[in-house]
């Protein structure tokens, strides 16, 4: 895979693109602020890009403004935002667009290689994925509301797992059941919160989330 | 630089206030403060009640405003401004104004405006929904103003009408005819002029009175600071109270300390956070190159976690001991030693304190003498610095850092006028003496208790 990594700490920028390069993906630049990494995609465009979400000048959310820049200009490249801490309005904000490749991470995530690989892949893939944590700030929001509450415990387990934007296959396998009762549970969930059944893994991500928030 | 209501003083000023613009400044001060003090008066006695007939008032009133009488106080502002003003250029002495009233508070949800004709307590409603003394000690002055104007004139304009006429003695001594004499004298006419034996109307004895009105030429700009005197009357009536000056260091101290969290965050993001998430990446790595059997590889990533993780702990490290230095807690000459001893250039410090500052206290002092170190190394380029901190006077101490650089030290950015903040926060003061190629001393006075 062709990557962009933009991230102002130059400890950490290292430090991904050697993962990256460890795992035989091909870094074509490195990227430490928002204008570069425009500059950067225009030259060579990537199949991702890798963006922290504070970026200088002002280290607030340069990154997320590039991201949409991106989305906007070259809606072919995904993007993967890193953050250090979980704002759930940046998500919001990051899927407000056109959200097939988009993703938002937790930097605490790039520990956990393997899991980072595979999410980096995913949202390559055109899939959306979104940190646990972001999800679990959210159903822990709507947990006031009623909705929510009908739900047993593994429905709300693969309503979680759903809107991390994982696929039927993945959530079987995260939650140790087999495929079918995996749907089984989606389409009771969809049912219970009155959601219309849709197809794609990430409009149903779009989905769960725009229902999750509406209960905030 | 010029003696601001700031607390910080140099100098130069003193120096200046000898000789100089204030001498002129003061003698026509005194000449407009007649006239100044009829038009206040006339302000006060004719314009303010006018405005409180309630029909002038609501045609003032701009539509919708919820104050009644706001162009009120916002003429005594201006009058206010225009006197301090005048008592800033001329007497030298800067006055700061006092905050702008605050609107006044609504908790309850907002009634439509008041549109009845507002009554007679409406006054004293204003009075104290704006920031209750503004307003009236301003109308005080006013009022004060023309009755000080005419005692001080009593005092000054004799000093040169006196001086005009006895210097101007020999043109006219002949001209006054004898009757005139003895009411200038309130003797008995005595015949020709005399002071005591000596005949004054005599061709060199008449330059003796022009000596004395010489004399009296060369003292009158000196008793023509007598109207100094309003300008401590500006000061206290005009220039904000001990109330808002309490304010003030109030919201100096929560600025500071919102600002210092927020230094602290960034640090921590910038610093220990990216550190440690590095740690964690190299770690999990590694564990993967054990895995598939890279023990070379795997040991490297390891190596290079470790050193990530010693960096992370210097980084706390020191921020920890910028927020709160642990030698702090066994006193601030404790902790001042292992300042001095960090320093780039060589520190002789002299610590006498008789008992232990409060907490609050010694931290200041002690971010104050880092502040201070700090700049000299950096930017004076000095060889040596002196540190002392000794007791001045009941209930105070004066840290002093003085160093041998090339001075020209800044108060009005950076780090020097973040300590100038702090130290008002406990009512201390800061004094600069950073004249530019000469030596820098600064004096920090602090209360012992706040």
């Amino acid at each position: 895979m062709r990557v962009v990594v933009a991230e102002d700490s130059a400890l950490l920028r290292d430090g991904l693109v050697h993962l990256l390069t460890r795992r035989g993906h091909r870094v074509l630049a490195a990227v430490p602020d928002a204008d570069a990494l425009l500059a950067a995609v225009a030259a060579d465009p990537p199949e991702i890009a890798v963006v922290d979400i504070r970026l200088p000048p002002t280290r607030t959310h340069e990154g997320l403004m590039a991201a949409m820049t991106l989305r906007r200009e070259h809606p072919e490249v995904a993007v993967l935002l890193l953050s250090q801490y979980v704002e759930t309005r940046y998500a919001r904000h990051l899927l407000s667009g056109p959200c097939e490749g988009v993703g938002y991470l937790l930097k605490d995530r790039v520990a956990d290689v393997s899991d980072f690989i595979d999410a980096l892949s995913r949202v390559a893939a055109g899939g959306t994925v979104l940190d646990p944590e972001v999800v679990s700030q959210l159903m822990g929001a709507s947990r006031r509301a009623g909705p929510l509450e009908t739900l047993t415990t593994r429905e709300r387990e693969v309503l979680e797992l759903m809107a991390q934007g994982r696929s039927n296959g993945a959530i079987a396998a995260g939650l140790v059941l087999s495929q079918a009762s995996v749907e089984k549970h989606i389409s009771a969930i969809f049912g219970k919160l009155g959601l219309p059944p849709s197809g794609t893994d990430h409009r149903r991500v779009l989905a769960v989330l725009r229902y999750l928030e509406s209960q905030e | 630089m010029r003696d601001r209501d700031r607390g910080v003083v140099t100098r130069r000023a003193v120096l200046r206030a000898w000789f100089g613009p204030p001498a002129l400044g003061a003698v026509l001060y005194g000449a407009i403060s007649l006239p100044l003090g009829v038009l206040d008066l006339g302000c006060v006695c004719l314009v303010l009640p006018v405005t409180a007939v309630p029909a002038v008032r609501s045609r003032l009133r701009p539509p919708g405003s919820a104050c009644p009488g706001a162009p009120l106080t916002d003429g005594l502002s201006a009058l206010a401004t225009g006197h301090r003003w005048l008592a800033a250029r001329l007497l030298g002495a800067w006055v700061t104004a006092p905050p702008a009233p605050a609107r006044p508070l609504t908790i309850r949800p907002a009634r439509p405006p008041d549109t009845r004709p507002p009554g007679p307590l409406a006054w004293a409603r204003l009075a104290r929904a704006a920031d209750p003394a503004a307003p009236w000690r301003t109308v005080l002055y006013l009022l004060l103003k023309l009755p000080l104007a005419v005692v001080m004139f009593w005092v000054w304009a004799p000093c040169w009408a006196w001086a005009a006429v006895l210097i101007s003695f020999p043109a006219w001594w002949r001209a006054l005819p004898p009757w005139l004499d003895s009411d200038l004298w309130r003797q008995p006419h005595r015949g020709p002029l005399r002071l005591g034996a000596l005949p004054l109307d005599v061709w060199p004895n008449c330059l003796l009175v022009t000596a004395a009105g010489v004399l009296l030429l060369l003292a009158a700009p000196w008793v023509n600071r007598v109207v100094l005197v309003d300008g401590l009357l500006v000061r206290a009536l005009l220039g904000r109270s001990e109330k808002d000056r309490l304010r003030e260091s109030r919201a100096l101290a929560v600025d500071g300390s919102t600002a210092a969290l927020r230094r602290i965050e960034r640090d921590l993001h910038d610093g220990a956070q990216a550190q440690l998430v590095a740690l964690a990446m190299k770690l999990g790595m590694a564990r993967e190159e054990l895995t598939a059997g890279a023990r070379d590889e795997a040991l490297t990533l390891i190596e290079a976690a470790h050193g990530d993780a010693k960096q992370a702990l210097v980084e706390l490290r020191d921020l920890a001991r910028g927020i709160h230095p642990a030698a702090l807690d066994d006193g601030l000459a404790l902790a001042l030693e292992t300042l001095a001893a960090r320093s780039a250039i060589p520190v002789e410090l002299r610590v006498d304190l008789p008992e232990r500052p409060a907490p609050a206290i010694e931290t200041i002092a002690y971010f104050g003498a880092a502040e201070l170190l700090a700049n000299a190394a950096k930017h004076s380029g000095a060889r040596r610095v002196t540190l002392t901190v000794r007791p001045v006077g009941p209930n105070r101490l004066c840290l002093a850092a003085a160093d041998d650089g090339t001075g020209g030290a800044r108060t009005d950015g950076g780090g020097l006028a973040g300590l100038i903040d702090r130290v008002r926060t406990v009512e201390g003061r800061v004094f600069v003496d950073s004249p530019a190629g000469g030596p820098t001393v600064v004096r920090v006075e602090l209360p012992v208790r706040p």
